[in-house]
């Protein structure tokens, strides 16, 4: 029996994806769970796996954008049907062969209930006027937020939006071409096409610091505790349990955080402000492929050995681009760690539509006055950005506090 | 052009003066008409002035709308007055079978000029069977013009365009606005059927009315401007033909319409021309048009029961906001 | 109202010919070359011709759905006539009427009228116009028993005597109004004693007698023509085919038309006029075949035109002066 190899939805918005390449030649015999290809969606780069034995019969060729649901090729039982499947449709060159990916149990999340009403999710609300106005100006809809009903986007929308392109030169994700042009002093040693994350990265930034009223607290705290707790979870171990990481235990802390202070759980949708039930941290993580921040969901409900492992996990398939889009969805906070580059105050920018983010330094032996006398001491900086048209800074103050609080002293996080 | 305030009812009697000087063909037949010179007063002074020419009828409104089309079909331009709005529904068949397809049926061969003139509207707690606003029922036929004016002014240009029409035009007066003062020019003055009036000037959104409901957006524009909501008031006079293009101009403007009649909401005038302007100005609009009507019931009686089912400034205001998402 | 020979002869030719082009519109309706529906007046000739001939052409006329006999009587093209039953481009109506609402405003018919009764409202309109134009005009009604039970009639009557209207209201009294008897339908029995109550003379004539239709017809536009108000005249007749063609006519019996095909006005005219001399059974078939001779004419007239272009339909609908 022939059966039919499509692009799956792997995303409550995922519409279509890039098939970047077949990683098998076309009539090749494939197991079931074997890596065929490779697809890229808006948000992740990820294998497709057969869905059982048979032979391969690719009619896509690599490079195409597909829709989701689309046929892309076919699994022949045997060589009579690959016969017959190669008369009715056209073989897709499918590039060099690459030896198949070892299997790995790729478990797909089911669809996560998502805010429904944010710019760029789900279908796009706008008016026929806001449509037209955004298509003469070459903008797209999703990358504006809509105030109208149910997250309409309005003409307004379209117009505040434009001026704000207008009067922010950047590069990247649209045509405004603000480049120098080429003569014999400068020469262009490479041109990389803005696509998949890296463009969805440089929209959300632009969203983020145009359409936010973001600014950063600094504080710092003492990492004694933290680095002993660090070390009491690590000393007992299981066999094969990778270490704790402070991220983790960071997590917890903000976590706990946002219980106490709902209002930064939050994010503005129109007129409105929506305070979420649920605690879902992202954790910014860079493998030198754009960044991407994977999702401790429930954050407040796990131990941190839970989340650390959580955190490991998605670390791990990050890496590997194994990540599907809804891990990628859905947080209400995040935390970014730039320690390992020497960086202590950061002015870290919210993860669009999210309210606010923690970015954390490096852990640093510094000179503190305790009890009237310099010791040394290591310390930690926090930078807490937030958005000040729903938080205001005593608030976020508040917040930094309780962190710095219960990071200075991590009894207080039982 | 100089000017003078008159009452819409004086408008159209000083209308009647000058027209039916200049031609003995037109006439006018209707009841209650000489004594007094017409309930609302609108023939005032003329049965004195042209004796024989305005007639008292029986009441019989089958055999005064198929007068009017037998006359007018042979060769006279019957003015009909149809007393109260509520029964033209005693004449459909002679307005709606007659009138309205006589010269299409025979190919052309002969023109059937005749005015039909009929008070309407509601606000006079006179219940439900003298009140009513039918105009739709009369866009709906084929053959027949409409006309709804607001202002003594464009009462009196719009009668002349009405009266010199070779077509049977529907025309309809609010009763409560024939006391209605307004300027009025001194010369004479024509407007043609089929032109639309911007009568205030907006950008944030269209209000498209006519009749009764041009006072209710008059206010309401002056209400809006307190919100920084600069209302544009289209006064659309004739609805069949209708003026599209001084619409869909307001429209490419404002992008927002809001349509105000009395009549009730459902099947009303607005829905039609909602549905022109989602059509043929798809792309212009910002928000979905609205439409401001009166309740689909028949018109109650009791005074607070009435003013509840009529359409009010707060209504026209309210979807304003709703349109300019304010 | 002149009784010579040669006016009597053309009123027969009338007759012959409302009765062969009805008989031709049947055969022809029969064999699908007329749309719709039609309804044929054969056997009423002596109502429709009695009257057509006392009338001027600038005289005005109502007709109903069953009024190609007024029309022919009173002057209407035959080729014309044809091709609008055949909703040709070149009938009466350019195709948009058809034979109920068939019309010809140059020689005062103001239309057939779909609408039973619909014309009597129009014919006192047309009245009080003539009188107030100030000429001598005279309007007709034709209308049927079944017509005689609707509002309209009551008003227009009332109207035309109160107002002394030059009108004639013709009831062309067949006895059944589609299926429905007149004695069911009709309180009081006869309907020209309804005149009465409008304070204008009624008078009940035998329609299939033409020179008493004649008569009665010609006191009533004498009357109309001084100003002296309108007449009621009930011409009693009979319609010697169904409602429309293909009615099964369950509602009578063939006896009954039987003795009414005994009562033919015009055998019974034919009759009379040979007695007088006035038409031998030679010159009656010569007639016949002239106008025979006329009607093939009209025939081939109606179906060599052209059909209208189905865009004419946008056509018509105002008088843009």
């Amino acid at each position: 029996m022939t059966v039919e190899i499509r692009i799956p939805k792997l995303g409550l918005t995922m519409t279509d994806a890039v098939l970047v390449k077949w990683l098998i030649g076309a009539g090749d015999r494939v197991v079931k769970e074997q890596p065929v290809c490779v697809i890229e969606t808006d948000k992740v780069t990820l294998e497709l796996e057969a869905s059982g034995e048979g032979l391969v019969h690719p009619i896509v060729e690599p490079g195409r954008r597909v829709a989701v649901g689309e046929v892309i090729g076919y699994l022949a039982a045997d060589e009579t049907e690959l016969e017959a499947l190669r008369a009715h449709h056209a073989t897709a060159p499918t590039g060099p062969k690459e030896t198949p990916a070892p299997k790995k149990p790729e478990k797909i999340r089911g669809a996560t209930a998502m805010p429904k009403k944010s710019a760029g999710r789900g279908r796009i609300l706008a008016s026929p006027a806001a449509r037209k106005l955004s298509t003469t100006l070459g903008v797209e809809l999703k990358e504006i937020f809509g105030s109208g009903p149910g997250g309409r986007i309005i003409l307004s929308d379209v117009q505040r939006f434009a001026e704000t392109m207008r009067s922010t030169p950047f590069a990247g994700g649209y045509d405004i071409a603000t480049v120098a042009p080429e003569t014999e002093l400068l020469n262009v040693a490479e041109t990389i096409a803005i696509r998949g994350v890296r463009k969805i990265i440089s929209r959300n930034m632009m969203l983020s610091l145009s359409r936010q009223a973001q600014l950063t607290l600094h504080t710092e705290a003492s990492a004694v505790a933290l680095r002993d707790m660090r070390a009491l979870f690590n000393t007992s171990l299981e066999e094969g349990q990778p270490p704790v990481s402070y991220n983790a235990i960071i997590v917890k802390a903000a976590a706990q955080a946002l219980r106490r202070y709902p209002m930064i759980n939050a994010m503005v949708d129109g007129r409105d402000i929506r305070i979420w039930k649920q605690i879902h941290i992202g954790v910014a993580m860079d493998f030198g492929k754009g960044l991407i921040v994977p999702k401790i969901r429930n954050a407040d409900t796990k131990s941190i050995q839970t989340i650390s492992g959580e955190l490991n996990d998605l670390a791990a398939r990050a890496e590997k681009q194994h990540l599907v889009p809804d891990e990628l969805w859905g947080g209400t906070f995040t935390i970014t760690n730039l320690g390992n580059w020497d960086i202590d105050h950061f002015t870290p920018v919210n993860n669009f539509p999210e309210s606010a983010i923690l970015g954390m330094g490096r852990i640093v032996e510094r000179p503190w006055v305790r009890d009237g006398i310099v010791v040394p001491e290591p310390r930690i900086s926090l930078s807490l950005t937030f958005d000040h048209r729903i938080i205001d800074g005593a608030l976020a103050a508040e917040l930094l506090k309780f962190i710095k609080d219960r990071l200075e002293d991590t009894r207080l996080m039982l | 052009m100089s000017e003078r305030i008159l009452t819409c009812s004086a408008a159209l009697a000083e209308a009647l003066h000058e027209e039916m000087r200049r031609d003995e063909s037109i006439f006018i037949l209707g009841e209650d008409l000489v004594a007094h010179g017409g309930v609302f007063g609108q023939f005032k002074g003329i049965p004195e002035a042209f004796p024989g020419r305005i007639i008292d009828s029986p009441i019989s409104e089958t055999g005064i709308a198929g007068c009017g089309v037998g006359a007018a079909m042979t060769g006279m331009r019957p003015f009909i007055d149809f007393h109260f709005s509520d029964f033209l529904t005693c004449g459909m068949d002679e307005l709606c079978n007659q009138a309205a397809k006589i010269r299409y049926m025979s190919g052309g061969q002969v023109k059937l000029p005749m005015v039909v003139w009929c008070p309407d509207g509601a606000g006079l707690r006179a219940a439900a069977q003298h009140s009513q606003s039918l105009e739709a029922w009369f866009v709906h036929t084929p053959g027949l013009k409409v006309v709804v004016p607001s202002e003594p002014a464009d009462v009196k240009g719009l009668i002349k365009a009405a009266i010199w029409d070779d077509n049977p035009v529907m025309f309809f007066q609010h009763k409560k606005l024939f006391a209605k003062e307004g300027p009025v020019p001194e010369e004479e003055y024509v407007i043609e059927l089929g032109r639309a009036a911007v009568k205030k000037e907006g950008r944030d959104v269209s209000l498209l009315c006519y009749g009764a409901a041009y006072y209710l957006c008059l206010e309401a524009a002056s209400t809006l401007r307190e919100d920084a909501i600069d209302a544009e008031i289209v006064d659309l006079r004739t609805l069949k033909p209708l003026d599209m293009d001084t619409v869909a101009r307001s429209i490419r403007k404002t992008h927002r319409a809001v349509i105000v009649h009395e009549a009730c909401l459902t099947g009303g005038f607005g829905a039609e021309l909602a549905a022109r302007i989602q059509d043929e100005l798809f792309d212009e609009l910002d928000a979905p048009v609205k439409r401001v009507g009166a309740k689909d019931v028949p018109i109650p009686f009791s005074p607070s029961m009435e003013d509840f089912v009529l359409p009010s400034v707060a209504d026209v205001l309210e979807a304003a906001r709703a349109v300019t998402y304010r | 109202m002149s009784s010579d020979k040669q006016t009597l002869l053309e009123i027969y030719r009338t007759m012959v010919t409302v009765r062969r082009f009805e008989t031709m519109a049947g055969e022809y309706f029969a064999a699908g070359q007329i749309p719709g529906f039609i309804h044929l007046s054969i056997g009423q000739e002596g109502s429709s011709v009695g009257v057509c001939s006392c009338l001027r052409k600038d005289d005005y006329v109502v007709t109903t759905h069953r009024g190609h006999g007024h029309m022919i009587a009173k002057g209407a093209d035959l080729k014309r006539m044809t091709a609008e039953l055949f909703g040709k481009k070149t009938g009466y109506c350019k195709g948009k009427g058809g034979s109920m609402h068939i019309a010809d405003f140059s020689i005062g018919i103001l239309g057939a009228n779909g609408v039973v009764a619909g014309g009597l409202p129009i014919i006192t309109g047309a009245g009080l116009s003539i009188k107030l134009r100030k000429t001598d005009q005279v309007a007709v009604a034709f209308f049927g028993d079944g017509a005689a039970n609707r509002g309209p009639v009551h008003e227009a009557m009332n109207m035309a005597a109160i107002w002394k209207l030059p009108v004639l209201f013709v009831c062309e009294n067949n006895q059944y109004a589609s299926t429905t008897p007149m004695h069911y339908a009709c309180s009081a029995g006869d309907l020209y004693t309804r005149a009465a109550a409008y304070d204008m003379p009624g008078e009940k004539i035998n329609g299939n007698d033409v020179l008493a239709v004649r008569e009665a017809t010609a006191s009533a536009v004498a009357r109309a023509r001084a100003g002296e108000g309108p007449t009621f005249l009930e011409n009693v007749t009979y319609r010697l085919k169904g409602h429309y063609e293909g009615d099964p006519q369950k509602y009578r019996t063939t006896e009954e038309i039987e003795i009414w095909r005994q009562k033919d006005p015009i055998e019974h005219f034919g009759r009379m006029l040979a007695q007088k001399k006035y038409l031998t059974k030679k010159h009656a078939a010569q007639i016949r075949e002239a106008v025979q001779a006329e009607l093939s004419e009209a025939l081939a007239f109606a179906q060599n035109s052209p059909f209208p272009e189905p865009g004419d339909a946008m056509a018509d609908l105002y008088s843009n002066p």
